[in-house]
């Protein structure tokens, strides 16, 4: 393997020490001359209902108002929070049936939280007491919770762009028989091909609407400057795209549009696209000259920034008697909450992860999405993945049960890898490292011993291993589009200036950026500076969704790297009057000719006479090549290279309590090649976090009203220091280096939280031989389920 | 709205200010004295994001860990706090703050200044904390980000150089 001099090292993170010392600024920490304080009024008593009269009369007494706003008073263009319409072709985005339903202010709530009108106040104190004093009327309306009550023919209509209130489904024209899937070249089902099965195992699983709650709270600052600049800082994970969502929804060109991005405080997905954007750039077009923070309080960030899609999916998988894989057939039913927002992605990954995972010979999956009084789902780290790992990777297992087969082996065999189609038909497989990862995970979770031992287990107290495996995805190309401009300039001191819009979710991305691009260049980590917080001078680029940042950006700025040192090359040749395949790059910036070393230049002399050049006063001569060298690394990378992972757990039931305590778990990690080790680690422990939460504690729960029982720390359960498994390993699988990801690097963003999903369910399965089907498995839902089958199988 | 003249001693500086009788002591140090070193998050004592060191006669070290959103400023009058920003010593880290780089156990900072300060304040309290002690007093400090793995590592490591000191 090749020897890296910067990637691959541990070094600190770039941005360690501020966030160490508390000297990182984030949007709410930002302090302004004449800063006024926004604050949205939300609808908590009813999560569906008419807004008839607002009365400000009281609000505007509180001392400190400047400004109450209705609905009237901001924009009425309709919006949708996401960039699904810029990243698809325009006749996709009207196939799948994107709709902007979503106002500003709203003249009608659909879900608990919905904005309702604004206060503007000298201090953030004034503002909140202003906001309890406006007098809203509303006129409730029915509320929807379940799809059943959705579809019902009387039910109240969310939208009239979705009649019947389905807001999605995989439409005909894309999708035949309106199933994502693929049939066998004969053009069999997987209807037909079930029939063919020796075995078909079949249930309908509960995917929790989870929440990514991530620490810092939404928070922005916006200015409508003099010049008629609307200026918003942000701690967006999309820039550009929110910097091009801005200028649609108020009607601007991008050049009176700024997005100035914030450090982010976590995000996890919920930071994708605009959430209060659209409200503080709103509230700050009302008082023109003037800053204004909107800062959202827990509670509201609880229940007005969107969660996980939730929902009930049916699956029904065939196996022949030896455990070939024969077709796998699901429906899912899938609850949107009050707006179209993500409307069809989550639901169409949850299908194509089902189809790039294992080698059926025939897949489709129905999904119909209905709206409803939750708070929408959006994007969380996985994108439809946990739906399809929870209910297949148990299903796996059942059949494996039946068959009398080996579930370690039947994944090995039956898993896709080189070759194969990814979770898009079409596109192959470029590398595989599950092997290796099984391999690894296995070993290090003593499966084979512990497996024996726990097969003997009595008592109150049982003990299991699962084992999961999942494939993600390296930026969403072909589903989106896939794009990132870098702009790399070389200063007079030989050291570079790039400009990325791709931002770091804490996630250590900038600073594996930065290593990519020294690596590339040859130069030290100190040479090279990543300048990319401002629309004002940033280039075009995605953002930091679905895993992309490593592979996508890594690809534009070594590729920006690599025409830098060829400029260099071409301008050292010409001063030397040698070609430039004749120069080769030595220590220290050195470049030589290869067949008289006499002959050299350092690239530092070009760098300095590229700006400070003067003709010769003895010659008239000019010195050097004048002109500041800028290149640009333009990539539109056309695959996905999906990573693999296995993960195995190790669970102890408490079958009197329910209770369900992981008592080991190891993720090994498919990743191509680590660029910062350190950060690959801390992406695989964070995740699984979220995976554990998933799979065992978090799910938002409504009352009959519709309005959230648990937006706050205490009553929706994370797992915390203690509940983690204290025997906890991550390892990264290098050995299959992927040929398309920079130093073979693929993405780690999003796919350790699947990891702990397959695994602990099959866990739970392997240590009571009882399958739960809803999640998160409670220990109520343990209980419940071990009543109903009369005990424990073991 | 009633006020109160208060002197806190904030990371070893005399501060002579007048408070809202109501304002937490969160409120005050970012809102009032602009230290946005310490963060805000849930506002009810739920997350640690706020944590400081407050001055206890009876807490091992002479200080306890303390949410800053469930104290009022007035009832800090006279106290000594410490905040994540108070923590260096002429340009150089604290143990526990150059152990978070160290072991990685920094992601999206937001918990960073809270779980760092809750950390000072186990190790004052017990140098040779072991694993399990630190993951229990740990707990009431939220990391999405993490998963705890790096943040435990670091609070042993830097209970490690303590103790060898």
């Amino acid at each position: 393997m090749a020897e890296y001099s910067v990637v691959g090292h541990r070094i600190p993170k770039l941005d360690a020490r501020e966030k160490v010392t508390g000297r990182g600024m984030y949007a709410g920490d930002l302090r302004m001359e004449g800063l006024l304080y926004g604050k949205i009024v939300r609808c908590w008593e009813y999560a569906h209902a008419k807004v008839k009269k607002i009365d400000f009369s009281d609000a505007r007494k509180v001392p400190g108002v400047v400004k109450c706003v209705g609905s009237k008073d901001v924009t009425q263009r309709p919006y949708n929070t996401t960039i699904m319409k810029l990243l698809v072709p325009e006749v996709f985005a009207d196939v799948f049936g994107e709709i902007a339903d979503l106002n500003i202010f709203n003249p009608v709530v659909k879900h608990q939280g919905d904005a309702v009108c604004g206060i503007i106040a000298k201090t953030e104190e004034a503002a909140e007491r202003a906001a309890e004093k406006v007098k809203v009327t509303y006129e409730p309306l029915p509320i929807v919770m379940t799809a059943a009550e959705a579809k019902r023919k009387d039910a109240p209509q969310f939208t009239p762009l979705k009649p019947g209130n389905l807001a999605a489904d995989f439409p005909e024209a894309f999708f035949p028989g309106g199933a994502y899937g693929h049939n066998t070249p004969d053009g069999k089902t997987p209807a037909q091909h079930m029939k063919e099965a020796d075995l078909v195992v079949e249930d309908t699983f509960y995917c929790p609407r989870q929440k990514q709650v991530q620490m810092e709270n939404h928070t922005y600052i916006a200015k409508y400057d003099d010049r008629g600049r609307l200026t918003c800082w942000t701690s967006t994970q999309m820039p550009k795209p929110v910097q091009n969502l801005i200028a649609e929804l108020f009607e601007l060109p991008l050049t009176r549009v700024r997005i100035i991005q914030a450090p982010i405080g976590g995000a996890f997905g919920c930071r994708l696209g605009m959430i209060g954007e659209p409200h503080a750039c709103a509230l700050a077009m009302a008082v023109p000259g003037r800053p204004v923070k909107v800062e959202f309080l827990r509670e509201e960030d609880w229940v007005a920034s969107e969660s996980r899609a939730s929902g009930h999916i049916r699956v029904r998988a065939g196996f022949k008697k030896d455990g070939t894989p024969v077709a796998i057939d699901a429906d899912y039913e899938v609850l949107k909450g009050g707006y179209y927002t993500h409307g069809s992605g989550p639901p169409f990954c949850t299908a194509a992860f089902m189809y790039g995972m294992y080698k059926w010979q025939a897949m489709a999956m129905r999904a119909n999405i209905w709206f409803n009084n939750m708070v929408p789902y959006g994007a969380y780290q996985g994108y439809g993945n946990p739906e399809n790992t929870f209910a297949v990777e148990q299903l796996v297992d059942r059949a494996c049960n039946q068959l009398g087969l080996d579930p370690v082996e039947w994944r090995r065999k039956w898993h896709k890898g080189i070759g194969d189609d990814t979770w898009l038909k079409g596109v192959k497989f470029a590398s595989c490292g599950l092997d290796d990862c099984i391999d690894k995970a296995t070993k290090a979770i003593q499966w084979d011993k512990k497996k024996k031992e726990y097969a003997k287990m009595k008592g109150t107290k049982l003990r299991g291993l699962g084992l999961g495996v999942m494939q993600h995805t390296s930026g969403a190309w072909p589903m989106l589009l896939e794009y990132t401009n870098t702009i790399m300039r070389l200063n007079e001191d030989c050291t570079v200036e790039i400009m990325n819009s791709c931002s770091d979710l804490g996630t250590g991305g900038h600073t594996a950026v930065t290593q990519m691009a020294a690596e590339a260049l040859g130069w030290p980590m100190d040479d090279v500076h990543l300048k990319c917080c401002d629309s004002d001078c940033n280039g075009f680029d995605i953002g930091a969704h679905a895993s992309r940042t490593i592979y996508c950006v890594g690809r534009a700025v070594t590729q920006a790297a690599t025409r830098l040192k060829q400029e260099l090359i071409n301008r050292a040749a010409k001063n030397l009057q040698v070609q430039p395949e004749d120069l080769a790059w030595g220590e220290d910036k050195e470049i030589y000719c290869t067949w008289d070393p006499a002959k050299h230049m350092n690239a530092r002399r070009i760098a300095k006479e590229s700006i400070y050049s003067f003709d010769d006063p003895a010659t008239g001569k000019t010195i050097g090549i004048p002109g500041q060298i800028v290149v640009t690394g333009d990539d539109f990378v056309k695959h996905c290279s999906p990573p693999f992972s296995a993960s195995c757990a190790e669970v102890e039931v408490d079958i009197e309590t329910g209770e369900v305590k992981v008592l080991s778990f190891v993720n090994a990690h498919d990743i191509g090649k680590a660029i910062h080790p350190p950060s690959v680690e801390g992406q695989l422990e964070g995740g699984s976090q979220k995976g554990f939460g998933y799979v065992l504690t978090e799910d938002i729960y409504y009352d009959k009203n519709g309005l959230c029982l648990n937006n706050d720390f205490t009553d929706y359960k994370m797992l915390g220091p203690s509940d983690m498994p204290v025997d906890m390993k991550a390892i990264l699988v290098e050995s299959a280096p992927d040929p398309l990801g920079p130093f073979g690097a693929k993405s780690c963003g999003e796919s350790a939280l699947m990891g702990p999903i397959g695994s602990v369910a099959n866990a739970i399965y392997d240590a009571i031989g009882i399958q739960i089907n809803e999640a998160p498995i409670t220990p109520e839902r343990v209980l419940a389920a071990i009543r109903k089958n009369g005990g424990v199988k073991k | 709205m009633k006020k109160r003249s208060i002197t806190l001693f904030i990371n070893g500086e005399e501060c002579n200010i007048t408070v809202q009788a109501h304002h937490t002591l969160v409120h005050v140090l970012r809102n009032q004295l602009n230290m946005t070193d310490v963060k805000h998050c849930c506002g009810r004592g739920e997350c640690g994001a706020c944590t400081v060191l407050v001055d206890d006669d009876k807490a091992p070290g002479g200080r306890k860990a303390v949410d800053a959103c469930m104290v009022l400023a007035a009832m800090m009058d006279g106290k000594r706090i410490t905040t994540v920003g108070g923590l260096e010593e002429d340009g150089k880290l604290h143990p526990v703050q150059q152990a978070f780089i160290d072991e990685g156990a920094v992601q999206c900072g937001f918990c960073t200044g809270g779980m760092i300060m809750k950390s000072v304040s186990i190790l004052e309290k017990n140098p040779k904390a072991k694993e399990d002690e630190i993951r229990s007093e740990l707990e009431g400090n939220i990391c999405r980000c993490t998963g705890y793995v790096k943040i435990v590592d670091a609070v042993k490591k830097a209970g490690s150089w303590s103790t060898k000191r």
